[in-house]
């Protein structure tokens, strides 16, 4: 690779020169990158601003997006089911990553396979087994029934409830990992003070974990929130027909209307929503990590 | 009060794990239940629906499966490696620039660049690309940044002083790469590629765009069924799918030995 294959064993100067070749391993993934990723990306912006009467920067698409009400209740439902799976995914990834950051038991191993192992096992399968369990004649509802406490089946699928229920289940390990890395963090030591000091363990909880750990629940917000208005799988199939989120109306566009501009419209829209709140996230984890350490 | 709050704890704790592990556990079940009606009972379990799988609706797409994600995994480890060499060995000028454009695909979701791939190779002509060449190009971007990432990292705790051993006793850049670099760096490159395989296996997003009649990755197969019925032939498809993502773990791990790295290096 390097032009110096050769035996030569006088010292090498520390600050080499721009050499052609160091950049040839580069070629491959970079043309790769650049022909897949970059141009494609780049046309698809310049496609939602094109006008059908071949104008090149209008915004036609934007309008025909932003007028139609049945598009702005699906933006307005992204939104709504990616917070209540951000904050569901948040609480209940609390407390095993706080079991996990403190706990020296041998069950902890355990715990912690028991917690990330289901990310293996993929989408599909989980979105299959909580349909079994949620739809009209899956295991509750028959449950239930057999028991005689309800006549009707209840409607725990085909609706926001059971994409909020799948998406916590895909979204989880996800939150755990990042709060996990917060509180294994946070000083044990600090702890025992407190305890020492005669502090309740919910005090401990509320005034020294919670605050210390904020950083960590923001990430798991964050990383909750774009993962789940991204997903196709779960709400495409425990939403059902009725149920449009951004994901599934881009896909109908694509493959079914074949209206290309409107998908690319509603694509870009979709990546600003994720970057602002990437952006907006790692902005208030910087500051509130500056605010704990000064 | 501590104790009652210890044991809200724990009963959270279990309610949590209880949650995680009872989709799985179900369909574990479904495979295995003699009719559609999950039993618990291993006395009535049956195996016929896994000997449905050797029907070719169900076979064909898990060999495509297969193949797809052997070759994206052979492809991004090759490619990854290259870049990693430049970027994070060599150190060339602009490392991290070059770098920062090489991950540049993690911050866009699948579905979007999902889109793009597929708007890109429909309207510039490369419609013959749709299908194997389309899904294999699409879920190099997805795992390249990831494989990249941790090769890497494998290379920059990498001691110079090796190769400069290496190159004082004689040895060329190909003898010091193949004898030297490689090994050192090999729990990095198999932790990425078993990454990059359990990503191309499973993957939907990307794939929904870039199928065709004939040309359907497992997954889609299986979500395609699922919207009409819950047949418990998918639920062994499913089992089916997770015992060969297990086992390609098992042996990514058997060749590669990336288990002391996750483990924070116990040797």
């Amino acid at each position: 690779m390097t032009s110096t294959d050769t035996l030569s064993i006088t010292p090498q100067p520390t600050r080499l020169p721009i050499r052609f070749g160091q950049f040839l391993p580069l070629a491959p993934p970079s043309i790769m990158l650049i022909f897949i990723f970059a141009i494609p990306m780049g046309m698809m912006i310049a496609l939602s601003f094109r006008g059908a009467d071949g104008a090149l920067l209008t915004l036609d698409n934007y309008q025909r997006f932003f007028s139609d009400d049945l598009m702005l209740a699906g933006l307005w439902r992204t939104a709504l089911m990616s917070g209540l799976v951000a904050i569901c995914v948040t609480v209940m990834a609390y407390p095993v990553a706080y079991y996990l950051a403190r706990s020296t038991s041998r069950w902890r191993t355990v715990v912690f396979a028991l917690a990330i192992a289901p990310e293996l096992a993929g989408v599909v399968l989980r979105t299959y087994g909580w349909l079994v369990i949620l739809e009209d004649h899956g295991a509750i509802n028959s449950i239930l029934i057999w028991s005689g406490m309800i006549s009707e089946p209840l409607p725990l699928s085909k609706n926001l409830l059971g994409v909020v229920i799948g998406l916590t289940h895909v979204v989880l390990p996800f939150g755990i990992l990042s709060l996990l890395t917060s509180i294994q963090g946070i000083d044990p030591n600090l702890e025992r003070a407190a305890q020492i000091l005669g502090a309740s363990r919910l005090s401990i909880i509320r005034r020294i974990i919670l605050p210390l750990s904020v950083p960590g629940i923001v990430s798991s917000l964050l990383i909750a929130f774009t993962m789940s208005a991204s997903a196709y799988a779960t709400p495409a199939l425990l939403g059902g027909a009725g149920f449009k989120v951004l994901a599934t109306m881009v896909y109908e566009q694509v493959l079914f209307y074949i209206d290309w501009p409107l998908a690319a419209v509603m694509a870009v829209l979709l990546l600003i929503l994720m970057l602002t709140m990437t952006l907006a996230g790692t902005r208030a984890e910087a500051r509130l990590q500056r605010k704990l350490h000064v | 009060m501590d104790r009652l709050l210890s044991f809200a704890f724990q009963l959270s704790l279990f309610l949590i794990l209880a949650f995680i592990a009872l989709p799985i556990l179900v369909v574990l079940a479904a495979s295995v239940s003699p009719t559609t009606t999950i039993t618990f009972n291993p006395s009535e379990w049956t195996f016929q629906w896994f000997t449905a799988l050797t029907a070719s609706r169900w076979l064909d797409p898990f060999l495509l499966s297969i193949k797809l994600a052997a070759i994206v995994t052979a492809l991004s480890g090759l490619l990854g490696f290259l870049a990693a060499y430049a970027v994070a060995y060599q150190k060339c000028p602009g490392h991290e620039t070059i770098m920062a454009f090489l991950v540049s695909p993690l911050a866009v979701p699948q579905i979007v660049k999902g889109v793009a791939i597929v708007l890109f190779l429909s309207s510039s002509g490369f419609y013959s690309l749709l299908g194997t060449p389309g899904l294999v190009m699409a879920h190099i971007i997805l795992t390249l940044p990831f494989v990249l990432r941790m090769i890497a990292g494998a290379m920059y705790n990498f001691d110079k002083r090796l190769d400069q051993a290496g190159r004082i006793l004689g040895a060329t850049a190909a003898q010091r790469i193949r004898f030297i670099l490689l090994p050192i760096i090999k729990p990095g490159l198999f932790s990425g590629m078993t990454f990059a395989f359990i990503l191309s296996f499973n993957n939907i997003p990307l794939s929904v765009f870039l199928v065709r009649p004939g040309e359907t990755t497992l997954p889609i197969t299986v979500i395609n069924h699922m919207e009409y019925s819950l047949d418990p032939v998918l639920a062994a498809v499913n089992v089916a799918s997770l015992a060969f993502i297990l086992t390609a773990i098992l042996v990514f791990e058997k060749i590669g030995g990336f288990s002391t790295q996750i483990h924070g290096g116990s040797k």
